[in-house]
C-alpha cells in the first residue's frame, strides 16, 4: 500500500534568528518586555545578572502586546539605541 | 505557485490495527482512528477541485510555516473521513484561517483554549448535507464531524500546532477534535450571516477563532430582553478571554426560537448587538482588580473606577448567526482576544 504523508513541504520562514554576539561586553542592552504577568520581574533580574556580570549597560526598555509581533516603532526604537534585546517570557 | 508531490511512503499490507500503530509512530493524529490516504482516495478528492492544480499553494501556516496545497488539504481530508462535496468547504476554510487579522501563530500557539470555529453557510451547506437543525454543534453529522476534524488534522500536520511544541495550551479544548457547524438559513429572520458581512456568494464559510460554546438557556422569555439579557449575563464571566481583551469579538448563536422571539418584536441583528454592547457590561474598578494586564482601547483605559465598561469595545464586536432545532438553548462563543472573524466565499 501506498499514503501519502499529511505534512507536505515547509516554505521558507517569516523571521529568523539573528546571529549569537560572541562578546557581549560593553554593548548596550534593551529590554522588550511582553507584558505578561511577572515577565518583567524575570527581564530585569537577567538584566542585572547581565550587567554585573559580563558588563552590559542597560539603555532602554520598550514594552509590546504577548500576542502580537512588536510594533515596526518598537523594533526601530530598539535598533537605534541598543545592540542586544532580551525578550523572553511564558505565563 | 506549486509545490513538488508530497512524500508517499510504501508500506506493506497490513492489519487495521498496524496501520493505526503506524499513524501514532509517526506523530499522525488527533488520538483517533484515520483513514489511510491511499492515493486512489487522495485523487477522488482533489476531483472535487475538477481541472484546478492539485499542487498549488492556498495557504502557508504558522508556526511551522507548512505549505498547505490542494493535495495535502485533501490528503488530510481522507485522513478526517471527509466526503468529496466537503473538499471546497475545506480549502476555504484554510484559506481563511491563513488571513492576516486571524493571527494564527498566536490562535495554534497560545496557552489559551482557543479553537478555530468553522460556520457553513448557504449552497454549501446544504449540498454537503451539514447540520444547521436539531444538535448542530454535534454530535452525529459526518459533514461537520469530518470537516472539523480535518482542519484540526491540517493545524496538527500542516501548521505544527501539535501539544507542547507548536500548541501551547495549558487544558486543551475538546473542540480542538473538531469544531464546526451550519448556519440554519431557512430559520434566521434575518438572511444569511455572510450576507450581513458583505459577502453575497451562495456559499460561504467564517472562521472565528473562539472558546468552545457557553450555554445560554431560557425556557421562560417571550420578550427579547429577557432572552439577551441571560446571554448578556454569560458574556460577563471573568474567566474568558474578551474580560481583558477589549477588541474580542463574540459570536452569539441563537437557537430558531429565540431568534423568533426577537424577529417578532421587530429586533435586527443590529438592534440584538447594540443591546448586547449595552448590557454586557462590568464595572472598571472590578476588571481593573481582577486583571493586572488588560488589553483595552485607549479611552476604555481613561474610564473611572466608578464607571461600567463592555466586555468588547464596539457593538459590531458582537455577531449574530442562527444555528440548531427545537428547543430554547442558545449559545455564545467568546473569542481568543487578538484575533478577528474571517468569513470567505467558498471557492474550491
Amino acid at each position: 500500500m501506498e499514503i501519502y504523508a499529511p505534512t507536505g513541504n515547509t516554505g521558507e520562514p517569516q523571521r529568523s534568528l539573528a546571529a549569537p554576539i560572541p562578546v557581549l561586553n560593553g554593548l548596550s542592552l534593551g529590554i522588550l518586555d511582553n507584558t505578561k504577568p511577572n515577565a518583567r520581574v524575570l527581564l530585569d533580574r537577567l538584566a542585572e545578572r547581565l550587567t554585573e556580570r559580563v558588563g552590559l549597560t542597560l539603555a532602554k526598555a520598550e514594552v509590546k502586546n504577548a500576542a502580537l509581533a512588536a510594533p515596526d516603532q518598537v523594533l526601530e526604537s530598539l535598533s537605534k539605541e541598543v545592540q542586544v534585546v532580551l525578550t523572553a517570557s511564558a505565563d | 505557485m506549486s509545490l513538488d508531490t508530497p512524500q508517499i511512503f510504501k508500506i506493506p499490507d497490513s492489519s487495521e490495527r498496524e496501520l493505526q500503530d503506524l499513524f501514532l509512530e509517526k506523530g499522525w493524529g488527533d488520538g483517533l482512528p484515520m483513514v489511510a490516504p491511499t492515493r486512489d482516495r487522495v485523487e477522488e478528492m482533489l476531483s472535487a477541485s475538477k481541472d484546478l492544480d492539485p499542487d498549488e499553494v492556498i495557504a502557508s501556516l504558522p508556526p511551522r510555516d507548512g505549505i498547505a496545497t490542494r493535495r495535502i488539504i485533501a490528503v488530510n481530508a481522507v485522513m478526517a473521513g471527509c466526503k468529496p462535496e466537503h473538499f471546497p468547504v475545506l480549502v476555504s476554510a484554510i484559506r481563511a484561517l491563513s488571513a492576516p487579522e486571524i493571527n494564527l501563530r498566536g490562535v495554534n500557539a497560545t496557552t489559551h483554549c482557543v479553537a478555530p470555529l468553522l460556520i457553513v453557510h448557504g449552497k454549501a451547506a446544504r449540498d454537503g448535507d451539514y447540520n444547521s437543525g436539531l444538535g448542530a454543534f454535534g454530535p452525529g453529522n459526518l459533514a461537520n464531524a469530518t470537516t472539523g476534524r480535518a482542519v484540526r488534522l491540517i493545524l496538527h500536520h500542516v501548521a505544527g500546532a501539535t501539544p507542547g511544541t507548536g500548541d501551547a495550551s495549558t487544558q486543551g479544548s475538546p473542540a480542538k477534535y473538531s469544531y464546526c457547524v451550519a448556519e440554519n438559513l431557512d430559520s434566521s429572520p434575518w438572511g444569511g450571516y455572510a450576507r450581513s458581512v458583505g459577502i453575497n456568494d451562495e456559499s460561504a464559510v467564517t472562521i472565528h477563532c473562539g472558546e468552545a460554546p457557553h450555554n445560554v438557556h431560557d425556557m421562560e422569555s417571550s420578550e427579547p430582553s429577557a432572552i439577551l439579557d441571560k446571554v448578556a449575563s454569560t458574556m460577563t464571566s471573568w474567566g474568558q478571554n474578551n474580560a481583558p481583551i477589549s477588541q474580542g469579538e463574540y459570536f452569539i448563536a441563537l437557537c430558531p426560537e429565540h431568534a423568533s422571539t426577537c424577529s417578532s418584536h421587530g429586533w435586527s441583528r443590529s438592534d440584538i448587538a447594540s443591546y448586547l454592547f449595552n448590557k454586557a457590561t462590568v464595572n472598571v474598578g472590578e476588571a481593573r482588580k481582577a486583571f493586572e494586564l488588560r488589553a483595552w482601547a485607549p479611552w476604555q483605559h481613561a474610564l473611572e473606577d466608578t464607571d461600567t465598561i463592555s466586555m468588547t469595545e464596539k457593538p459590531e464586536n458582537i455577531k449574530i448567526f442562527v444555528t440548531g432545532g427545537a428547543g430554547k438553548h442558545s449559545c455564545i462563543i467568546p473569542s481568543w482576544g487578538m484575533t478577528k472573524s474571517v468569513t470567505v466565499p467558498i471557492l474550491p
